[in-house]
């Protein structure tokens, strides 16, 4: 079986179609090369397997499932809790000062025990002799929420790319998008948080474990830093970064979270020939730690000395799959580069 | 007994209209001024509610020095238009210079830092109402008391245009705000669709860094658009205060703070949205004073602005830009 | 690590010993106890606005809320009296469901939107504290309020200097806190979704919920703060000492000190509410000596000044120092650390 299965996926912006039917299948262990003119949807294709879109049509099976929030009974449930809980402070907020005074006001005197029976009865008693208009009203304020809620939650069942990136697939950007203001090792500890255990209060309280773990992903990513060659300047701003290495550091802020799956958006977009040779012994490295590689790339020395299979796209289309000799050999992919790319 | 009712309750209800669209139009005046700044460079700018209250000083210091309050006839009309033309100049020169002193020298560093000095402007600009109050002139009653209110004298008259008899008052001021926002707004959309100015001050909203380029001055731009928002935002000064007979350096806040949330609910940065809002929440307002408490009318129209926002995340008109990846 | 904490201790070592040379001077615990107090509000925004990147214009209303749950719960003119330290507590929980009751529907709005519900949460927090009068007694405020206990000892309201170091200590252990979490998973989720909320989400982190956190932690600090201030003043006062001034307060705290920066946050709190508390009142003082009497003369009463000279030092401060007063926690350049070896360097591109 294979890891990753994209079947007929299919991306519209308004009438643009930016991918188009596009069908491929990933296997365990691989460099997966994604090619094609600029402007043949492999971006969008990116976005549409990791979540960041929700594809217009066709599916992403990773390890045979859909990664995705099941609507289950969770759903149903959240909805019934907003809901009521909007009608009962609707009808709270509307009659709050009557149920005070009957409870409180008319209860409490100074320096005696507070009747608190008595207090919840009157409460009771006040909140049942509210005329049923006021009733409507939180009725229908409690349904409107709930509403909302339904939609807020059905958003969350789409497949979020947190959702997606916790399910082993990892990426980066064609423009790096690193967290300019945080350290290179805070960058790192990000990429690995979906690894952690230490919750909010854990760290609020620094209750036991949090030494521990802090210690261990600290050393962690500073191996990662040093797998990319960046562990000199582990606590330098990534904003202070030449380009070369921004690069490096997203891989590894990609890798900290182990994944099964990374996914690289054009790595060597801007970098020289020697920091090209770094690059491709560094995806090799990636590759033999276990992971599956996919990459969008233009520079064809490297997508060819690497990659195991290839998939060609042009106007959203897929025109050719096959190993590197394979597509060197297709008529068709290598008229869509003409005049696009010399370098084929 | 029960079809007066009904007719006396339609009276009411056509009389919270009229407010409610008379009053959203003075707000859609400051509204399109926050929306402008907005969107061309991403400040919400808290100084422009207190600009308009300026702008209302300005025109009572006016009218009292040449004394229109004592023209009559075709003469009101003529000091109306005096004032409205004035008050806009100031309000236009002021929201430059603010612009100029306040914002330019910081657009490189950072939205908060705008916003902060524009906070600061606001401030300014409030004292400043302060101290205007306190001038020793009679329409400011003498200077006396400067925070007071001041009355602002009804240039316009207060007539019923339906006749004595209706229930439903339709009366020139209601007439006027029309008569002013109505040609302003389209002006304006004629200068932001058709001139060069405004082909500008789209590209310049769109991509600052890609209008240079293309040669646009874009500090130019810049400083148009905040003419020209202060400009409307004179225009609102004065028929608010002829509408409504009273002025205070405190109504800048609440002012600014309706236009706000109606540019918002519009969908910032967008004209027709800010209008839109702006109608809107005039008429919550007029609608949520006449059958609910006035008391609860601010709750009723930021709850409605939150729910509204709950299912349209980009406000009324405004649409959400999908960012690059 | 140790030299970023030092701006922080030295604001702590400072607070404690000044009490040693003004401390006659009742104007100085009024100032330093309200400095106290914004910072914590202050330190409250700055987990929302400067950690998690959301703009909140509507602070104050968390403020009013501690303050007013602090009262409901402590006052002899209720039934709970909780006690001082039960209500403190209880307080800043009112404050996180608060936030997380505002939070849950807009959090998913984006910058400006939110700025704009926060700024109406404002409102509608004071129109119904002024509103629902059977509850918060309207603009008398509740009032009078536990003085807090410890040990058997009893901090009167006069004891000023006892109330300045008790505000200290909680405002030290707030710090203490909001550090923990800024330097934990918790806060580094909290700055990635500022930073990049798209590659925060591509990591896994959940966005939603993590501003939820953030928004709900913020605002149980504000209303801590806020509770400290009724218990200061021994009333919740009238509902517009929660107005949006307040909020704007706030912002201006966080923005002038630097956003984003603990130490900026109580170094902004000392300059603006001292500025407001202390400079402006000498100021006040300074011209009354001339002229005591009560002028016609609108500029004649240095009062009248204050917004002015406000105005002025805001629009001043962000021009020469646009990023706030203490630095961004990281030198955007890496200084003392060499290039790596086998790589060219093209020069830093900047961040476009």
């Amino acid at each position: 079986m294979s890891l990753l299965e994209v079947r007929d996926i299919t991306m519209r912006f308004g009438g643009l179609t930016a991918v188009d039917g596009v069908s491929f299948d990933v296997r365990e262990g691989e460099i997966f090369a994604v090619i094609g003119p600029n402007g043949a949807g492999k971006t969008t294709l990116f976005n549409a397997i990791t979540g960041v879109y929700e594809p217009t049509r066709g599916s992403v099976r990773f390890r045979g499932s859909q990664v995705r929030q099941n609507p289950d009974a969770r759903l149903v449930r959240r909805t019934l809790v907003v809901g009521v809980t909007g009608a009962i402070s609707t009808f709270l907020a509307l009659n709050s000062q009557e149920i005070w005074t009957a409870a409180i006001g008319a209860n409490y005197l100074l320096g005696k025990p507070f009747p608190w029976q008595q207090a919840l009865a009157d409460a009771w008693a006040t909140a049942r002799a509210v005329p049923a208009v006021w009733g409507v009203i939180p009725a229908i304020v409690g349904g409107v929420i709930g509403a909302a809620t339904v939609l807020a939650l059905w958003q969350r069942l789409r497949r979020t790319p947190d959702l997606i990136a916790r399910a082993g697939l990892a990426r980066t950007f064609q423009n790096i998008r690193l967290f300019t203001d945080l350290s290179l090792i805070e960058n790192v500890l990000v990429g690995m948080d979906s690894r952690l255990h230490c919750g909010y209060w854990t760290n609020l309280l620094r209750l036991p474990g949090f030494l521990g773990e802090s210690k261990r992903s600290t050393a962690e990513a500073m191996d990662l830093l040093a797998f990319v060659g960046l562990a000199d300047r582990a606590q330098s701003a990534a904003g202070s970064l030449p380009y070369g290495h921004r690069r490096r550091l997203e891989i590894a802020r990609a890798l900290a979270s182990r994944p099964t799956v990374l996914l690289l958006d054009e790595p060597a977009a801007g970098m020289n020939p020697s920091e090209v040779t770094s690059l491709m012994q560094l995806i090799q490295r990636v590759r033999d730690r276990g992971i599956t590689v996919i990459l969008i790339e233009h520079h064809m020395k490297l997508v060819m000395g690497i990659s195991d299979r290839i998939v060609v796209l042009q106007y959203g289309k897929k025109i050719g799959e096959g190993t590197p000799q394979e597509i060197q050999a297709d008529r068709r992919c290598i008229e869509a580069y003409l005049g696009a790319e010399d370098e084929l | 007994m029960k079809k007066r009712l009904d007719s006396m309750e339609l009276d009411f209800f056509l009389q919270q209209l009229i407010t409610g669209l008379s009053n959203g139009m003075i707000i859609a005046l400051i509204a399109i001024g926050y929306t402008m700044v907005y969107g061309i460079i991403e400040l919400i700018n808290f100084a422009h509610g207190d600009l308009f209250m300026l702008g209302s000083f300005l025109a009572l210091t006016v009218l009292g020095v040449l004394g229109i309050d004592a023209w009559t006839g075709g003469g009101t009309w003529l000091g109306v238009l005096l004032l409205l033309l004035s008050s806009a100049a100031f309000c236009a020169g002021l929201n430059w210079s603010i612009e100029r002193i306040a914002y330019r020298p910081l657009r490189a560093s950072g939205k908060l830092s705008l916003l902060v000095s524009a906070i600061g402007a606001s401030f300014i600009l409030v004292n400043l109402g302060l101290f205007w109050g306190g001038l020793p002139l009679d329409v400011f009653a003498g200077g006396v008391a400067a925070a007071a209110p001041k009355d602002f004298p009804p240039l316009v008259p207060n007539t019923n245009l339906l006749g004595e008899d209706s229930l439903v008052q339709l009366t020139p001021k209601d007439l006027l705000v029309l008569g002013v926002t109505l040609p302003t707004m389209l002006a304006l959309t004629w200068i932001v669709t058709r001139t060069r100015l405004g082909k500008a001050m789209r590209a310049t909203a769109q991509n600052p860094v890609a209008a240079r380029l293309m040669g646009i001055d874009t500090d130019r731009v810049i400083g148009a658009t905040f003419l020209i928002g202060g400009a409307l935002g004179g225009f609102a000064s004065v028929i608010y205060a002829l509408y409504n007979n009273t002025i205070s350096f405190q109504m800048g806040y609440r002012a600014g703070m309706d236009a706000f949330t109606a540019a918002v609910l519009g969908g910032i940065g967008s004209m027709p949205g800010a209008v839109a809002g702006a109608l809107v929440i005039g008429l919550v307002r007029a609608m949520s004073d006449g059958y609910l408490e006035t008391r609860w009318t601010n709750t009723i129209v930021f709850g409605i602005l939150v729910l509204i926002l709950i299912f349209r995340p980009s406000g009324l008109l405004g649409s959400r830009a999908k960012e690059k990846v | 690590m140790a030299a970023r904490l030092n701006p922080i201790l030295a604001f702590f070592a400072i607070a404690a010993a000044l009490p040693l040379f003004f401390g006659a001077s009742g104007l100085f615990y009024d100032a330093f106890q309200s400095i106290f107090v914004f910072a914590l509000v202050g330190l409250g925004l700055n987990i929302i606005t400067g950690f998690t990147g959301m703009l909140n214009l509507g602070m104050a209303a968390f403020m009013a809320i501690g303050a007013y749950a602090f009262a409901i719960l402590t006052c002899d003119i209720y039934p709970f009296q909780v006690g001082f330290w039960w209500g403190l507590l209880l307080a800043g929980a009112v404050g996180a469901v608060a936030g997380f009751l505002l939070g849950a529907p807009t959090l998913g709005l984006s910058g400006d939107y939110l700025a704009i519900v926060t700024m109406g949460f404002g409102e509608i927090t004071l129109d119904v504290l002024k509103n629902l009068e059977a509850i918060t007694k309207g603009t008398q405020g509740i009032n009078p309020l536990p003085r807090p206990t410890i040990g058997g000892w009893t901090i009167e309201l006069q004891d000023e200097r006892s109330w300045y170091y008790l505000l200290l200590v909680l405002l030290g252990v707030a710090v203490l806190f909001v550090r923990r979490l800024e330097r934990s998973r918790t806060g580094r989720a909290w700055l990635s979704i500022r930073e990049d909320a798209l590659a925060s989400q591509c990591m896994g982190i959940p966005p939603k919920r993590t501003r939820m956190i953030a928004f709900a932690t913020g605002s149980a600090v504000a209303a801590f703060g806020g509770a400290l201030f009724a218990a200061l003043l021994s009333s919740t006062g009238e509902p517009n000492s929660y107005d949006f001034q307040v909020s704007i307060l706030a912002l201006c705290i966080i923005i002038v000190g630097g956003m984003g920066s603990v130490a900026g946050t109580l170094v902004g709190a000392a300059v603006m509410v001292g500025m407001n508390a202390i400079v402006l009142v000498k100021i006040a003082d300074w011209f009354g000596a001339g002229d005591s009497g009560s002028s016609s003369n609108v500029l004649a009463s240095p009062n009248n000044w204050k917004y002015l000279i406000f105005g002025l030092a805001l629009i001043l401060v962000m021009r020469l120092k646009p990023e706030g007063l203490v630095p961004p926690r990281l030198e955007s350049t890496a200084t003392g650390v060499p290039p790596g070896p086998t790589v060219s360097v093209p020069p830093a591109g900047g961040r476009a």
